[in-house]
């Protein structure tokens, strides 16, 4: 049996006990899930892992939580199958592998490429005046690197990434059967997107996640919105910024009160806050459902949204310094790196998570005609 | 009185005491005097310490379990029954007193003390609005499910996140709660108790207290105990909650002189899977599929009604069933017709594509089960009539026993069969208690400082039967009474 068998295996174990006591149906969507899929749970298991948004409500009201001798521990092992499904849904080859695993070598040794290439172009083409400069005013990127070059070297490694990613979710749609003929209807759709968008699968039933530790508390969802949304207002930064330069032709640097700036300062502070306080949170939290693997994965992706948004943020605060040219410069390779990598990190869930979502909402709007249960079926007191 | 005395039996520290948790026990152990003790760590327990700790009292609570596995029986429970006027936004129309009485009346043998059963219904309409006071989360109503949402408010998570929100409050209040902390004995002048005897990590402990509450549960786990009752019938009996219920704390009361009440062989069981482990398997072994097929016993013959009634009488019906049957042992079988039509038992049921593999399978007699199996189908109930949503009526034609629903042929392959076992969920056999849950002597007279919460006096409402939830509202309302009490005695 291959590893990846050997888990699903285990999770199977897991979720038929679940499914045989039901206690959990209203802290998530997992489980009302789990209820549908009931005599196919062999082939949801990539779907149920991925709709688990880790809240941890069900290891802590479980009563065969270990030490108990049927050791169910829900967050644990979907983390651990959502990540095998993260390294097969993104690449199926070995040599990437060591990418996903989470180690510092390869990123590092990506960055620090990238960096050189980044650095060549702008020396070639602007010569040593990329780097520092004695000017006045807020520097212009373009001081640094001409916008062509920046084009092609910025547009590659994000179409790379997109593509990467792209590919993926269809292998997980693949995977999961899609909407299994159910269709979205808008309603549904709706719901997905609003569930994913207020994390409402962190909340466990009108509760909060529990997380760090056994007292549910709010901060992780908040934390994540922040991350979440914090990445969102880059992006728009950085679409706004190509707004104004190519539609309204305003060229950069663009003062403090302009939309791409206030946008990527309040999204790169909110990155910042967010990725900061929830590597504190995790170095906190109960290792008993935390999947060590995962954890790894976590840890990295909030490094690099950390040093995305603070090599962003530093890139306005010395603006008007000599320095401007390579601390742009330095964001830049961070970027490009970010964006490399991307699919071979857990940035990949965002993708996976929308899509059981949208799958979750599809398949109970279906049901909602459902005939009713037996006399045997509904809940055991 | 006053000051705690560590016992002569003391052992001095053992190896085990260097660890956290056990340190911490032993530490608050000598950490007295307490108020109010309470003994015991499930739901009436802790409503109880709740309960003399949010009057002033300074309160220690003994769980005999580790933090892990603290909450007793109560953490397999999901819900509590509760009268109410349907005002509540969860339910359509309300719960009265007189249909809770009524439903009381119609399990088992009744209420037993109608003057503490009609207290304890009346009291229950409190209920909702104390749990959730402490932070106790419910579960929205399903819709379309059983009539259950009406009678029954279902707790977020089920009953160990129940216990986890009330042992939560009980720290944040000050509660002093000991884990691993076994209550052993109470010591008794007269018709009052001085000190409770607790023993931990090897060591005995006397510590003093002002009063006591009781409420560690009954003696379903005790199978020696059992054994008094049910010969060796008891190796073959499953106990759904963990093994520390053996009654010790009822055996000390009864050591001091209180009342017995409750049916003493009497038990709550059901049938769970005869592969479960022998303690602590809870709700996710018990089978389901009883009335959507038939139920044989080792010698392949039927014994007992399966389409008797509708859930939840039925389901407390079986365990006993199987108890009576030789060997303790029966096999529910059904065919793929019936598949997905109730909930799915834990461990996978086996399979045959026909009814003599299947019989090889169990180890029964191929022919004798073939025999049961052609008789029953060939008095089956007419398929035009069945509706698995409700007693239909589909019933058999002739049979001993009948199958007086959803009497469908077993016919279509693959066949299916668990094998059964009596699965005990609690014990009956109590203390009696008066109106303020003080514990009763056997001359009548109460004890000025010991009071009884939960299933340790629960016989004195029911002393046969089984109401779902109704252990729960037992628990809770009489946890706030002892614990009531508990805190004006020591005050």
């Amino acid at each position: 049996m291959s590893r990846r068998e050997a888990l699903r295996a285990e999770a199977v174990r897991q979720l038929r006990i679940c499914d045989a006591c039901r206690y959990c149906e209203g802290y998530c969507a997992v489980f009302p899930a789990l209820e549908r899929r009931s005599p196919e749970i062999e082939g949801s298991v990539d779907y149920l892992a991925n709709l688990c948004h880790d809240c941890r409500a069900c290891y802590y009201a479980c009563m065969y939580a270990p030490p108990h001798e049927f050791a169910v521990n829900i967050p644990r092992i979907l983390q651990d199958a959502r990540l095998a499904g993260y390294d097969e849904f993104v690449s199926r080859r070995a040599p990437h592998r060591p990418l996903l695993r989470g180690q510092w070598v390869v990123p590092a040794a990506a960055l620090g490429l990238i960096s050189l290439l980044v650095a060549t172009v702008s020396a070639a083409s602007v010569g040593l005046g990329a780097f520092w400069r004695h000017g006045h005013g807020a520097a212009s990127p373009y001081q640094s690197l001409p916008y062509p070059a920046l084009l092609v070297l910025a547009g590659i490694p994000t179409l790379w990434g997109v593509a990467i990613l792209a590919r993926a979710n269809v292998r997980y749609w693949r995977a999961t059967g899609g909407l299994r003929g159910a269709s979205v209807r808008p309603a549904a759709l709706y719901r997905a997107l609003r569930d994913a968008a207020v994390l409402a699968n962190l909340r466990g039933g009108g509760g909060e996640c529990f997380y760090p530790d056994e007292r549910p508390s709010p901060l992780r969802r908040r934390l994540h919105a922040a991350v979440a949304y914090g990445f969102v207002l880059c992006v728009a930064s950085t679409v706004s910024a190509a707004v104004e330069q190519d539609l309204l032709g305003v060229q950069p640097p663009y003062g403090l009160f302009s939309v791409p700036v206030l946008l990527g300062l309040v999204g790169g502070v909110a990155l910042v806050v967010g990725c900061a306080g929830l590597i504190w949170l995790k170095l906190r939290s109960d290792p008993a459902p935390e999947s060590v693997a995962m954890a790894v994965r976590d840890y990295g992706l909030l490094f690099w949204l950390g040093l995305l948004s603070a090599s962003g943020l530093a890139v306005l605060g010395l603006r008007w310094s000599t320095v401007a040219g390579a601390a742009f410069l330095v964001h830049l390779a961070v970027v490009l790196t970010a964006f490399v990598l991307a699919p071979y990190t857990k940035f990949a869930h965002v993708g996976y998570r929308v899509l059981a979502l949208v799958q979750d909402a599809a398949e109970r709007a279906g049901r909602r005609s459902a005939p009713a249960p037996a006399p045997g079926g509904g809940r055991p007191a | 009185m006053g000051a705690w005395l560590r016992s002569g039996r003391s052992r001095g520290p053992t190896p085990a005491e260097g660890r956290g948790p056990v340190r911490a026990a032993v530490d608050l152990l000598d950490a007295g005097p307490f108020d109010v003790v309470v003994l015991g760590g499930g739901n009436a327990a802790l409503v109880a310490a709740l309960t003399a700790r949010e009057a002033g009292r300074r309160v220690l609570l003994l769980e005999r379990a580790p933090e892990a596995q603290r909450g007793g029986n109560s953490r397999h429970t999901r819900n509590i029954r509760c009268v109410h006027d349907g005002n509540d936004g969860r339910s359509v129309g309300g719960y009265g007193f007189d249909e809770l009485w009524s439903d009381l009346c119609g399990v088992g043998d009744g209420p037993a003390d109608e003057k503490l059963a009609a207290l304890t219904i009346r009291a229950s309409a409190e209920l909702p609005a104390w749990m959730s006071a402490r932070g106790v989360r419910w579960q929205a109503a399903l819709a379309g499910t059983l009539q259950l949402d009406r009678t029954n408010r279902f707790f977020l998570g089920g009953g160990k996140a129940l216990v986890n929100t009330y042992y939560r409050r009980a720290a944040a209040l000050g509660v002093h709660v000991a884990y691993g902390v076994t209550a052993e004995d109470l010591v008794v002048e007269g018709d009052r108790c001085t000190a409770v005897v607790a023993s931990c990590a090897g060591r005995t402990f006397e510590v003093a207290a002002k009063a006591v509450v009781c409420a560690a549960g009954g003696f379903e786990a005790n199978l020696e105990w059992l054994r008094a009752y049910w010969g060796d019938a008891v190796d073959s009996f499953v106990v759904r909650g963990p093994r520390d219920n053996d009654g010790r704390v009822l055996r000390a009361l009864y050591r001091a002189g209180a009342r017995r009440v409750g049916r003493e062989e009497g038990f709550h069981a059901v049938a769970v899977d005869a592969r479960s482990p022998r303690f602590d398997g809870g709700i996710a072994t018990r089978i389901d599929a009883i009335p959507f097929g038939i139920v044989v016993n080792r010698d392949a013959q039927r014994f007992y009604d399966e389409g008797e009634d509708i859930w939840p009488k039925r389901y407390a019906q079986w365990g006993r069933n199987i108890a009576r049957q030789p060997g303790q042992i029966a096999y529910c079988l059904w065919d793929s017709k019936a598949a997905g039509r109730f909930l799915p038992p834990m461990f996978p049921p086996l399979q045959a594509g026909s009814v003599d593999e299947l019989a090889l399978q169990l180890g029964l007699d191929p022919r004798a089960l073939g025999a049961t199996v052609d008789s029953y189908n060939s008095r089956a109930g007419d398929p035009a009539t069945f509706r698995p949503g409700e007693p239909d009526g589909c019933a058999t034609r002739g049979l001993v026993p009948p199958k007086s629903n959803w009497a469908l042929p077993l016919d279509q392959p693959p066949f299916f069969a668990v094998p059964l076992r009596p699965g005990i969920t609690f014990t009956y056999l109590g203390v009696a208690v008066d109106e303020r849950g003080r514990v009763v002597g056997a001359d009548g007279t109460p004890f000025v400082n010991v009071t009884a919460a939960g299933e340790i006096m629960s016989g004195n409402i029911l002393s046969s039967g089984y109401l779902a939830g109704f252990g729960m509202t037992i628990g809770t309302v009489w946890g706030r009474i002892a614990g009531r009490t508990a805190a004006d005695v020591a005050a």
